[in-house]
């Protein structure tokens, strides 16, 4: 059993940074800034409790805050540009981030050992779980509830008045700022639930799997952040559950007995999935419960002529 | 659909887990590490290499249980990608099989935070973390099996090698006077073993250290680097990184016509990547390793899994030495190897492999020191005509 | 400031310059690209890279001269470039861009695998030419080689040039990029002209990788992530659809990169590096020569 429940501790992780990144692909914009963001939670929260004895819970909202604010403070001058600019001004955000987690050594002393984070040796011994005697299934228990709670909360806010600002912005922002929208406010205030629901998966991984390094947090985890919402479809927060189950689920776990030939379907299915779906496994239409309504496709463009 | 049968398929990938009763008695060892990716090399050499010894301990009897019965050995390879959270879901998936012990990983990297999950200290019960016996064959940056009492290993320990290579070099060469060190900063193992090993040991042989150039693991351009090598004219030259970068600075050097009177270089690039890279320019490099093809024993095992297709290095040869010693505890321990006995067969072997003080390896004896790490008999080889030839070998 | 330093900064200088012409060229590539597609091709670093090893699989096996390797190399990524553009980019619909996106990541992750897979992950002997040879200019050492890639990488830059305004199918491809609709409404065929600039682009990419593996005279998987990083680093310098501003973002990027290096040290150098690309960006989001602010 407890290989299941460390299974669902990485879906949990997982589709934690995903969401992460949902938040703000809803305004159109694509951040590799995810990672840097979930390796904050991830320092942070391990300093909390490895270094100075805290409780997992206060860690864990503490370093989402802490993350949270950072995002805010970078996503006033990032948000300045986007698309592309925006890619590369959040990857840069990110990987400037990696490099100063390469460069920091702060350690103190706890019960004889120095613990913190020792430079590119990384941050050892982030053993809160085991050494308070919980349970693997109390772990999953626990990471499955922050899932749910951030799941719900996307899930109300989408079907609010937010969540049409969002989409709205996501969608035409020319448009959306003609009608009053303030363009800096909504993306900054995504950028910062982004940086809140990161910060929290980061603090989470952390801690299952005791010992975090800056190489963790390269540009691969940024990309895969953004590829769980684009993957899965940007409807509902579902879309990206399901394709952290198709990657971590079936791609990664699922696919093990293929050995060597596993990595290289990897990448040839993700290709495959987007030629045949490419508004993501769930679609982009937000899913309305018990709405039999089907929102109207929207204007077919200019046919091409090939 | 082609979600629901992504569903499907996933989800009857995942039930292949569960655990297959063996009719005839097998005992099962696991193997795990990085079989695929850039570093894929080495697990795949480890895993041919660990079923070579498998096939032996089965041609000579298998193993002995309580009973007196006799049990084959039979082992399967999971390939964890160098990856720690799939290293850590590796190591949980073995623990559902009816494997009784674990060799692997290839990476320092999954080692430790896979050591983390593990419970520090036996028998304490306010620690829920992992039990399950791990005997680890390549992971190799020092220190690592002290965090937790259920991980051995048969690693080198390179901070016994480059002391006695650097008194061998102050020995040999009794006119060096200052040394240079070269680090590969961004990966653990090198930077470790420059700034905690190398350096210590150079010091300790009255080396001067006249500087150190760094460079990360994907770096390209190393010119600056070594032009503070140049100026400094250090009579030796430490290198402490892998393959890649390793020959991307010797090719510098040798532009830069820096000609250190030794060069010593980190031992996983003891390997054939190495000379498949740069062997021109490796020409000279000594590096300590716990490996050669020097005796019987090793040139059967190196044949044997030179049968298989791989190679038997220094990190592959602790891989084949993992089953042969785990064999012998096997025997000694008295396990029963029915599925009611799982638990505490895996503690019978853990005990065994904590109780020993020296064990038997292919150059000779291994001690077993108390926090679970290994010493090793060793070589120093050199690379010359595109091959690692033996330059010493200390009797120990 | 001592003598030795600044003869460091010059010789940093020169070096960096020299080798941001590979950068130019991976920045070239994917400003084409995305100058005519208006989509982001993440998997051009890989397959660049995986041209490099069909070079060099002439090499091993044939014992091909640095000449044709070159070439060999050059043209192997030109048909994984073609290749590409038909995996991830001619069936996703152009209204959904994250598609391509995604499919390119994809891409990139499994071209790097087969490389990984056939070559066991192993760095092999890149051939290069003037190898041994350093002009000296005073104190400051110009290598032969870094030479020699630097004027391949010109030449690259001059044919290029050449394609794009002195022949029927540059002015297409300038067409396309500049008025998609209208170009297609004169009867240029628009997918034909894309996956030709596939082909364009994937041959500087592997000229890039050549000369890329060529200077370090080794060659690994693990250059690719480098160069595709790179790469969207000196397109938003430069940028977006600006050649010249490519070449130029190229070169700073090589130099700044040297620069920090000797300043700062190999840990705290890419900090810098991001710091001020991060800076350079919030401040100019146009890059250099970008005709819009911010346009995607």
């Amino acid at each position: 059993m407890d290989f299941y429940f460390g299974l669902l501790q990485i879906f949990g992780v997982h589709t934690l940074l995903g969401l992460s990144a949902y938040v703000v692909l809803l305004t159109g914009q694509v951040s590799m800034a995810q990672a840097g963001f979930y390796a904050i939670g991830a320092y942070a929260a391990g300093a909390a409790t490895a270094m100075f004895g805290m409780h997992i819970i206060p860690a864990v909202l503490l370093a989402g805050l802490v993350s949270a604010a950072i995002a805010c403070a970078v996503g006033f001058p990032a948000l300045r540009v986007k698309g592309l600019m925006l890619v590369v001004a959040t990857l840069a955000f990110g990987e400037m981030v990696r490099m100063i987690f390469f460069n920091l050594t702060w350690q103190v002393e706890r019960d004889g050992a120095l613990v913190g984070p020792n430079g590119a040796e990384g941050f050892r011994a982030i053993r809160y779980f085991p050494e308070n005697g919980w349970e693997i299934w109390q772990v999953t228990t626990l990471i499955w509830i922050f899932v749910a709670l951030v799941m719900a909360a996307l899930w109300w806010m989408d079907r609010t008045r937010a969540g049409a600002v969002l989409r709205a912005v996501g969608h035409d922002e020319v448009a959306a700022q003609s009608i009053g929208l303030n363009l800096t406010a909504v993306k900054v205030g995504a950028m910062t639930a982004g940086g809140f629901i990161a910060g929290i998966g980061g603090s989470l991984y952390a801690h299952t799997v005791t010992h975090i390094e800056h190489g963790i947090f390269g540009v691969l985890l940024a990309t895969f952040a953004v590829a769980y919402p684009i993957l899965g479809g940007l409807g509902s927060v579902f879309g990206t559950l399901i394709a952290v189950l198709f990657i971590q689920g079936f791609l990664v776990e699922g696919l093990r007995f293929m050995g060597d030939w596993r990595s290289l379907l990897f990448g040839a299915l993700i290709v495959v999935a987007m030629n045949l779906r490419p508004k993501g496994l769930l679609g982009d239409t937000p899913l309305r419960l018990g709405g039999l309504r089907r929102k109207p496709s929207s204007t077919p463009a200019l046919q091409e002529a090939d | 659909m082609t979600l629901a049968k992504f569903l499907t398929v996933s989800t009857l990938a995942l039930t292949v887990a569960a655990p297959a009763l063996a009719e005839d008695k097998t005992i099962s060892i696991a193997g795990f590490g990085a079989a695929s990716g850039v570093v894929g090399i080495f697990g795949q050499n480890s895993g041919a290499a660990m079923s070579a010894a498998a096939e032996k301990i089965n041609a000579e009897g298998g193993v002995t249980l309580a009973d007196g019965s006799t049990a084959m050995i039979e082992t399967t390879y999971y390939d964890d990608r160098c990856n720690a959270e799939e290293g850590i879901s590796v190591l949980r998936r073995i623990a559902t099989t009816d494997a009784l012990v674990a060799v692997g990983p290839t990476c320092s990297n999954v080692a430790e935070p896979l050591f983390g999950i593990l419970q520090a200290k036996v028998d304490d019960d306010g620690d829920t973390g992992l039990q399950f016996p791990v005997f680890t064959d390549v992971a190799i940056k020092g220190g690592l099996a002290g965090i937790s009492e259920w991980v051995f290993r048969n690693t080198p320990s390179e901070a016994m090698m480059y002391d006695n290579l650097f008194a061998w070099i102050r020995e040999t060469h009794p006119e060096a006077k200052t040394i240079y060190g070269g680090v590969e900063e961004d990966f653990a193992h090198s930077r470790a073993t420059w700034y905690a090993v190398m350096k210590e040991a150079a010091i300790k042989h009255g080396f001067e250290v006249v500087g150190e150039a760094q460079w990360l693991l994907n770096d390209t351009n190393f010119s600056n680097q070594v032009r503070g090598m140049r100026r400094a004219e250090p009579d030796v030259v430490a290198i402490s990184a892998h393959p890649f970068t390793t020959c991307g600075a010797l090719r510098e050097m040798a532009r830069q016509k820096v000609e250190p009177e030794v060069l010593v270089g980190l031992t996983s690039s003891s390997s054939l990547e190495t000379l498949s890279g740069c062997a021109a320019e490796a020409e000279g490099m000594i590096i300590p390793t716990s490996f050669a093809p020097v005796n019987d024993d090793a040139k059967f095992a190196a044949d044997a899994v030179a049968a298989k297709g791989a190679a038997l290095d220094l990190h592959s040869a602790a891989a084949w030495e993992n089953f042969m010693i785990l064999r012998d505890v096997i025997n000694a321990a008295g396990i029963e190897g029915t599925a009611d006995s799982r638990d505490a067969d895996r503690r019978k072997i853990r005990d065994g492999l904590a109780a020993l003080t020296e064990a038997e390896g292919l150059l000779g004896q291994n001690k077993r020191l108390p926090d679970g790490e290994a010493e090793k008999p060793y070589v120093f080889v050199g690379a010359s005509d595109a091959s690692w030839t033996v330059v010493h070998a200390p009797d120990s | 400031m001592d003598y030795f330093f600044f003869i460091d900064l010059l010789q940093s200088l020169t070096d960096g310059l020299l080798f941001g012409t590979t950068y130019a060229l991976i920045g070239i590539g994917f400003t084409l690209i995305f100058g005519v597609m208006r989509k982001l091709n993440l998997a051009y670093g890989a397959a660049s890279l995986a041209g490099t090893y069909i070079g060099l699989l002439a090499f091993l096996n044939l014992g091909a001269p640095p000449a044709l390797v070159f070439v060999i190399s050059a043209l192997g990524a030109g048909v994984i470039g073609l290749v590409v553009y038909y995996c991830c980019f001619r069936f996703t619909p152009e209204t959904v861009p994250m598609a391509s996106l995604l499919a390119s990541v994809g891409m990139l992750l499994f071209i790097d695998e087969v490389v990984v897979h056939l070559s066991h992950g192993m760095p092999y002997p890149y051939p290069s030419v003037f190898r041994d040879s350093v002009i000296e200019i005073g104190e400051v050492w110009v290598r032969g080689d870094l030479l020699f890639v630097f004027l391949m990488c010109v030449v690259a830059m001059g044919v290029l040039f050449w394609l794009l305004h002195r022949t029927p199918l540059g002015l297409a491809t300038r067409a396309v990029s500049q008025q998609p609709r209208a170009a297609q409404l004169c009867g240029i065929d628009s997918a034909r002209v894309n996956a030709l600039t596939f082909v364009i682009a994937g041959v500087l990419g592997g000229v890039a990788g050549a000369m890329t593996a060529a200077a370090v005279g080794v060659l690994s998987p693990i250059i690719a992530m480098g160069l595709t990083v790179k790469g969207l680093i000196v397109v938003v310098i430069g940028g977006l659809g600006s050649i010249p501003g490519a070449i130029i973002g190229g070169l700073l990027v090589g130099a700044a990169e040297n620069i920090f290096l000797l300043l700062r040290g190999v840990t705290e150098r890419d900090i810098y590096v991001m710091l001020l690309l991060f800076l350079f960006l919030t401040l100019r989001p146009g890059g250099l020569f970008g005709a819009h602010a911010g346009r995607d």
